[in-house]
């Protein structure tokens, strides 16, 4: 198995005026290929600030983290995007699907970065929505679609580039209970098709249904529970 | 992205709020709309004030003596005194710059024709007129050596008053009686000139023309002449005949205020100046509009950039570039305001047709002028894309995504 992500040591500080809040005291955790891992923790715990780092949308303030075995504390802005481009397939709790384009425009959306030719394009993004089951919604916009399609259409964006791993912040969060299980069900399917996916919950029935279990509190991982034997 | 991807995206962007972006366009449409009109109208005047100059003749100097001040109780010799027919001898002989010099009376009076009648202005001139103002008899004949001679007294109709008294009858041979004062002398018509239209200092066309002695001895009763037209003997010579006519003058008159000399060219240059003058006046007039139409593009790229915050995270997140972000936005400044300034021309254009159409004032669409206020909008577009482009590049992502 090769190593998706690699974090050693990270932590974070925020400067709030005078105060420091030091949202990640020291995280360390690797990520194989093909793992499913929840990251759990109450509000305050640091995930959302973890989230942004492993998701190279901030940088941590000391600590190594590196993607496919590549150092990203010395990336610049440019090759920051470029790694979110490739490597990463972002799911948010509240879509953020552009609202004016269809679910197809929408999937095309990182190929469009990507350089990808527009034929091309509009092919991987066909068959990734297929794969979701919105084959027959592809010309549809997002208020045209309910609350799980739209969620399936974010999904079938973020495995568009086929990238290392998935990263879902509260996939479910904004779904009904019989819904989010749907999409959950979608994620251990793409799980067992080979994707490796990295999901942050705050919900136990959400982290139950992943392999791996990280635990936050207060910017420390408190467990790490269910992943491969080899972890010390 | 490269930029044809970016284009797409940015008119489909716009297409997806077209009230907003056509609000937003107005101020460029009617800035590029203001500038092509407004310039189109001056071309149009400039250009026919200079015809009306060219119109006057060819290398045609005009001298004409200036009011004079008298100083104190003494009376000062009056300039107009030396403007005789004599002088004009004296300066066509005298000046190998001057090809011909036509002395000019003028009176109005009342022509009488059948049960018509129309108070026109009558010019007592020499045959040399014609030449000196490229006029071209229609009918008949114009002035000759001899009726100057012998103070005949035949009369040369403008197109228009011959229009006017005798419609489309041929008033060659008729009897015209002219009223002025008390006293009414009968004409013979012997010819009718071409219309020559509007020239710069009246119309040609609404004169008529009878022998110079006859209208100095006889009518008038003068011995002076009005105005001095002078022919240089070419293009080349102009200068040289102005500076010998004003010698002339000024070793006649001892001073150099009594008269004025002014040739073609001169009065060509002065006109054209004052139109250009009023031409970037007006330019600039419109310009300020595109200038303004530019302040609210900016506004609304503000405005869609603040509104787009989510969507600018969400696509950092998924790989966009400040690049890709920074010419996103500037291509939708850019497609708007090209959009409009190309809507402007429309516009513009097609009211200097319409004024020019409908309203009779003529118009010149110059495409120099189109290029340049199109060019000017797409400028004002680029300027006004940047900041806001600037700003979503710069955004944060994190703040950008977790944005309300």
């Amino acid at each position: 198995m090769t190593k998706m992500l690699e974090a050693k040591g990270l932590t974070k500080v925020y400067h709030m005026g005078a105060e420091q809040v030091h949202a990640l005291r020291g995280v360390s955790f690797t990520v194989e290929s093909r793992e499913y891992i929840a990251i759990m923790g109450p509000s305050g715990s640091g995930k959302s600030t973890l989230l942004h780092i492993v998701g190279c949308l901030d940088r941590p303030t000391s600590g190594e983290l590196a993607i496919e075995d590549r150092d990203v504390r010395k990336a610049t802005d440019n090759e920051l995007a470029e790694i979110r481009n490739r490597k990463i397939g972002f799911v948010f709790q509240t879509f953020n699907l552009l609202p004016k384009a269809t679910a197809l425009e929408n999937v095309e959306l990182p190929l469009i970065y990507a350089g990808v030719r527009r034929r091309e394009r509009r092919e991987r993004a066909a068959a990734v929505l297929e794969r979701v089951g919105l084959a027959d919604r592809m010309g549809h916009r997002p208020s045209e679609l309910s609350g799980g399609q739209r969620q399936r259409v974010a999904i079938a964006r973020a495995i568009v580039t086929e990238p290392a791993f998935i990263l879902a912040d509260e996939p479910t969060g904004s779904l009904d209970t019989a819904t989010g299980a749907q999409i959950l069900d979608l994620f251990a399917e793409l799980n067992s098709e080979g994707n490796t996916i990295l999901l942050i919950t705050h919900d136990e029935a959400v982290a139950a249904r992943a392999q791996r279990v990280i635990r936050l509190l207060d910017g420390r991982i408190v467990s790490d529970t269910g992943g491969s034997e080899v972890r010390a | 992205m490269n930029l044809g991807e970016t284009i797409r995206s940015a008119v489909w962007s716009l297409q997806s709020s077209k009230l907003r972006s056509f609000l937003s366009m107005l101020g460029i449409i009617i800035g590029v709309a203001a500038v092509v009109g407004i310039v189109s109208i001056g071309l149009g005047a400039q250009t026919s004030v200079l015809d009306m100059v060219s119109a006057l003749g060819s290398n045609l100097i005009m001298i004409s003596p200036a009011p004079t001040l008298g100083r104190g109780g003494s009376v000062s010799a009056d300039p107009r005194d030396v403007f005789t027919v004599q002088l004009a001898q004296h300066m066509q002989e005298r000046s190998p710059g001057i090809k011909l010099v036509v002395p000019l009376v003028q009176g109005s009076g009342l022509l009488i024709y059948g049960g018509s009648n129309l108070r026109s202005t009558v010019v007592g001139t020499t045959p040399a007129y014609t030449e000196v103002t490229n006029y071209k008899v229609r009918a008949g004949r114009f002035l000759h050596d001899l009726d100057l001679e012998h103070q005949t007294q035949v009369m040369v109709l403008g197109s228009r008053v011959a229009e006017r008294l005798f419609g489309q009858a041929n008033p060659v041979g008729e009897q015209i009686t002219y009223v002025v004062g008390d006293r009414r002398y009968s004409f013979t018509v012997v010819g009718v000139m071409e219309s020559k239209g509007q020239v710069l200092m009246g119309n040609y066309d609404n004169q008529v023309y009878i022998p110079l002695t006859l209208a100095m001895e006889r009518i008038l009763r003068t011995k002076t002449v009005s105005t001095l037209m002078a022919q240089a003997a070419s293009a080349e010579a102009a200068s040289e005949a102005v500076q010998q006519a004003e010698f002339l003058l000024y070793s006649r008159l001892g001073t150099a205020d009594g008269f004025n000399v002014t040739s073609q060219d001169e009065m060509l240059e002065t006109m054209g100046d004052v139109a250009f003058t009023l031409q970037l006046m007006l330019g600039a007039i419109g310009g300020i509009s595109l200038v303004v139409g530019g302040i609210g593009v900016m506004n609304i790229m503000l405005v869609s950039v603040s509104e787009r915050t989510r969507e600018i995270g969400t696509r950092k997140a998924l790989g966009a570039k400040q690049r890709d972000l920074l010419l996103q936005f500037i291509v939708e400044a850019l497609v708007l305001s090209t959009s409009g300034g190309a809507i402007g021309l429309l516009v513009g254009t097609a009211v200097a047709e319409g004024v020019s159409r409908f309203g009779g004032w003529p118009t010149k669409i110059q495409v120099s002028a189109l290029a340049l206020a199109f060019g000017f909008s797409a400028l004002v577009g680029l300027v006004a894309g940047v900041y806001p482009a600037m700003r979503a590049a710069r955004l944060d992502p994190v703040v950008a995504l977790s944005y309300e």
